[in-house]
């Protein structure tokens, strides 16, 4: 029993001297914001620094799941100290509001900003930087011309030349949930399945493992984040730069609904226990500098158009029509986009 | 003397009986949350639109990877803890250790490297004109889990097989029963509970897994409560599913018991001796060094040195020197804590009474449970507490209760024990068998009191078990991502968040450098305990 007593004693010891305080409440002087981000970008890393060094305001993080961040700030209940509440795609924004993670804010002085319609109708967050769900397709294979349309996809001529991720990514249910929002449940459904059938292999991988199929000749279309092909033009791996020139992206929709756009954005916790400074950095989101490192370290769009900023990667796909709905919308139709995906059997 | 023995048993696990207890209910009591979420919840019509539509798909996907992931992981573990235990050859020692490395691998990170060497446009799939398969869904997710996790079976196989008079197996070969016969007949009986107890391991692992199966697009069932969760947003529902998963756990452990009890006391050691180890000579000993090399290669060498050939084309990620340090701090004190309650269960275990027994199975459940949700019923769990404490400290400060049990380091070794301290239990168990009753009558015979009688007779007897044990839970802490996520405090990465984030933007180069830190960390206590344990040997 020695042993386990010794071993017990040990471990409690060094739990004891690793938990550390969660907040430093303590020192008035010191302000300080917490973040609870779904994001992960070295461009957060770098804007909170800017942001520390312009106001004196230090910045806490932590970075999980969206779902799991609303989970945990839910269950703290008004004892949680998040301050602002960050996540990528706006289904997820929307839960969190539906879960009055939000507090309801005066967004008006971001107009002249940010475009309204990324902008929650209600006040609870702003969008900080967009991302555009588009369409890659083969250099050899596909004609200029030959797509048009997300929905163009579901014709029977792509059997077996589509590759497309798994359906629980997010970014394929914000598209589908876009579909729902402008063509109805039923018409949205039919398209899924048409993709479906259309599809050259089971989903796998992420985004860049579907034009790296496209390159290998594995399929001829794939549905893609902008970024991820921008992250394969900047490699530093000559087989990623090369499976980028073998295809073309193609922003889809011009001439109709737009491009599929989905967005990071921020909202001010409800128990907040620093409201001025987590105001302040969201309105640090939207400067130029913020800005500016949201398209360069993670080839992200600004929202801001004003904002200048050194990325001829990004450059060379702007600018491009994009759905000019609320991307809220996007929150309200993603149960349905979910089920339409079980039903239709998209892995 | 059979008396006197169960009387020393009534009086030695009064204090293991309390550790016990709290060791189940520490690993219970987030899943006993999460089941409380999923039976008060609304009821909507999800599960109903599941079953129509996936439910069937997510049941005969998880079982598929399970078999398979036991299958493989069963063959190579057993294999391999035989030749290590019973036969010697060139290289033998220093594979002895080696071989546990891949544990401390993450399922999801061999997967990242293998698909990206594989898939259509990878250098495999380039170099072999498209032959090599890509490897994906089911069979290959089971195949990743059977690589990185065959050592749960190998360490608990190797340290039986090396226990093991060779009374049997001696009068099998003088029967005229060849080595392999021997082995078959004689020797993997007598190993089959330990076997029994790491195939559990490696089926609710598999099962639990998110990060593999979704990269590599095979849909179980934890796929389908992530699903539930994060698409319909119905926390409930995917806390209904997991029960699921709980209820195949129940099933698991309780097949791995049925083995025990039938196997009970045939491991017993210090009777006899143990049997001398085959010399292994010329092409036989080569082809067994091979066999060790195979797994070896494909679960470690092969995805790491792709991620180390990405590693050095990359800059490097800053902050790993911190995240290594959070690493070892989070993993190594949960290892000692889950190794003391593991080794206390065990204990508590041989006292065979009911609440013991009880204990030890409720302290499995945690580990059926998804990290995802086991995080869910931890937060659940603590925040329920905070709120039973917020009237009487409002009384007294006129504020809510602060917010110190979420968000601190203590929460995370809570869930991680809740997780993985069945991982502890089973190893301890199986080398706690080795102390017969005998043993102990002896001691007490001579007068040798109960402190002494632990620590001099038991302690020697179980020392490899329990640190296995230990090690087992360290590698596991080391690779944990969806609790660790949720629950972490401000600021505060790990090497396995770092590589996971990378990952998951498919920048597998940067994610390259800390999934390689992560086996890099284990080794360091893993070559402790090796050299341990050999000079345990002598």
């Amino acid at each position: 029993m020695k042993s386990v007593k010794f071993l017990v004693l040990a471990a409690s010891a060094t739990l004891a001297a690793c938990s550390q305080p969660v907040t430093d409440e303590s020192s008035d002087a010191a302000r300080v914001v917490n973040v609870y981000s779904a994001r992960h970008y070295a461009s957060d890393d770098a804007i909170y620094a800017a942001f520390t060094e312009q106001t004196g305001i230090a910045v806490n993080v932590v970075a999980a799941g969206g779902d799991q961040l609303i989970e945990r700030v839910r269950a703290d209940g008004e004892r949680s100290p998040a301050d602002v509440i960050i996540t990528v795609d706006a289904a997820r924004l929307h839960r969190a509001e539906q879960a009055g993670l939000f507090a309801e804010t005066d967004f008006s002085d971001l107009t002249s900003t940010v475009p309204a319609n990324l902008i929650d109708p209600q006040g609870y967050w702003v969008s900080m930087a967009k991302r555009a769900r588009v369409i890659a397709y083969s250099n050899t294979r596909v004609q200029p011309g030959e797509i048009e349309t997300y929905e163009d996809l579901a014709d029977p001529r792509w059997r077996g030349r589509i590759c497309v991720r798994e359906s629980g990514n997010a970014y394929n249910q914000s598209l589908l949930a876009s579909i729902v929002a402008r063509s109805g449940e039923e018409a949205a459904q039919a398209w899924a399945q048409g993709i479906v059938d259309n599809m050259a292999r089971a989903p796998q991988g992420g985004d860049i493992t579907q034009i790296q199929g496209i390159a290998a000749g594995e399929c001829d279309v794939a549905i893609v984040n902008h970024y991820y092909y921008a992250l394969m033009v900047n490699s530093d791996e000559p087989a990623r730069q090369a499976a980028a020139a073998a295809v073309t992206l193609f922003f889809p929709n011009q001439e109709t609904s737009g491009a599929h756009i989905n967005v990071s954005g921020a909202g001010i916790a409800a128990n907040a226990p620093h409201p001025d400074e987590a105001r302040a950095l969201i309105d640090f989101f939207f400067t130029d500098e913020a800005q500016r490192m949201f398209a360069e370290l993670s080839n992200e769009i600004p929202v801001n158009a004003d904002a200048s900023w050194d990325n001829p990667t990004l450059d060379a796909m702007l600018p491009f029509v994009e759905d000019s709905r609320n991307v809220s919308e996007l929150g309200d139709h993603n149960e349905t986009a979910q089920r339409i995906f079980d039903r239709v059997g998209w892995q | 003397m059979q008396a006197a023995a169960r009387s020393l048993y009534r009086q030695l696990p009064g204090r293991a009986l309390g550790l016990a207890i709290l060791a189940a209910a520490i690993c219970a009591a987030p899943v006993i949350a999460v089941a409380w979420i999923a039976l008060t919840g609304e009821t909507g019509d999800y599960l109903r639109h599941l079953a129509g539509t996936r439910l069937a798909t997510y049941l005969t996907t998880s079982a598929v990877v399970a078999l398979i992931a036991a299958t493989g992981a069963g063959v190579i573990g057993t294999g391999l803890g035989w030749l290590i235990a019973r036969t010697a050859f060139f290289g033998r020692k220093t594979l002895a250790w080696v071989l546990i490395l891949p544990l401390a691998v993450p399922a999801y990170v061999a997967a990242y490297a293998w698909l990206d060497l594989s898939h259509a446009g990878g250098p495999l799939h380039a170099m072999t004109g498209g032959l090599f398969p890509t490897i994906r869904g089911s069979w290959g997710s089971g195949l990743m889990f059977a690589l990185v996790l065959y050592p749960y079976v190998y360490l608990l196989a190797r340290d039986t097989f090396a226990g093991q008079s060779a009374d049997a197996y001696n009068a099998a070969r003088t029967l005229g029963a060849g080595p392999f016969t021997a082995f078959w007949r004689t020797s993997l009986p007598m190993a089959r509970p330990a076997i029994a107890a790491g195939l559990a391991l490696v089926v609710m692992e598999s099962l639990a897994d998110y990060g593999t199966v979704s990269h590599l697009g095979a849909p179980t069932l934890s796929i389908g409560l992530i699903r539930a969760w994060s698409g319909a947003g119905s926390l409930v529902d995917a806390a209904r599913l997991s029960l699921v998963l709980v209820l195949i756990a129940i099933f698991i452990f309780g097949l791995e018991r049925a083995q025990r009890s039938r196997a009970r006391s045939v491991n017993a050691a210090g009777r006899h001796k143990p049997a001398p180890r085959h010399p292994l000579h010329g092409a036989v000993a080569l082809a067994a060094l091979a066999a060790c090399l195979i797994p070896l290669v494909l679960g470690m060498v092969i995805p790491l040195g792709r991620l180390a050939w990405l590693a050095l084309r990359t800059e490097t990620a800053s902050g790993l020197a911190a995240a290594s340090l959070h690493s070892l701090t989070l993993a190594g004190s949960t290892a000692l804590i889950a190794a003391g309650l593991g080794l206390a269960t065990a204990y508590a275990l041989r006292s065979r009474t009911a609440i013991a027994t009880l204990a030890a199975r409720a302290a499995g459940l945690g580990y059926a449970v998804p990290g995802a949700v086991a995080a869910v019923g931890v937060i659940a769990l603590l925040s329920g507490t905070q709120a039973l404490i917020d009237p009487a400290w409002r009384q007294l400060t006129g504020d809510v209760f602060p917010i110190l049990l979420t968000g601190t380091g203590a929460a995370l070794v809570f869930a991680y024990l809740s997780r993985f301290a069945a991982a502890a239990i089973s190893p301890a168990e199986t080398a706690l068998a080795r102390v017969t009753p005998s043993l102990d009558g002896a001691a007490r015979t001579l007068g040798a009191r109960r402190g002494r009688r632990v620590w001099r007779i038991h302690w020697p007897l179980i020392a490899a078990g329990v640190t296995s044990a230990g090690l087992l839970v360290f590698v596991e802490v080391l690779k944990e991502l969806p609790a660790t996520m949720i629950l972490r405090p401000f600021n505060y990465d790990t090497l396995a968040i770092i590589a996971h984030n990378f990952a998951t933007d498919e920048r597998l180069g940067e994610a390259a450098l800390p999934s390689l830190l992560i086996p890099l960390v284990a080794l360091l206590p893993m070559i402790f305990v090796a050299r341990y344990l050999s000079r345990q040997d002598h």
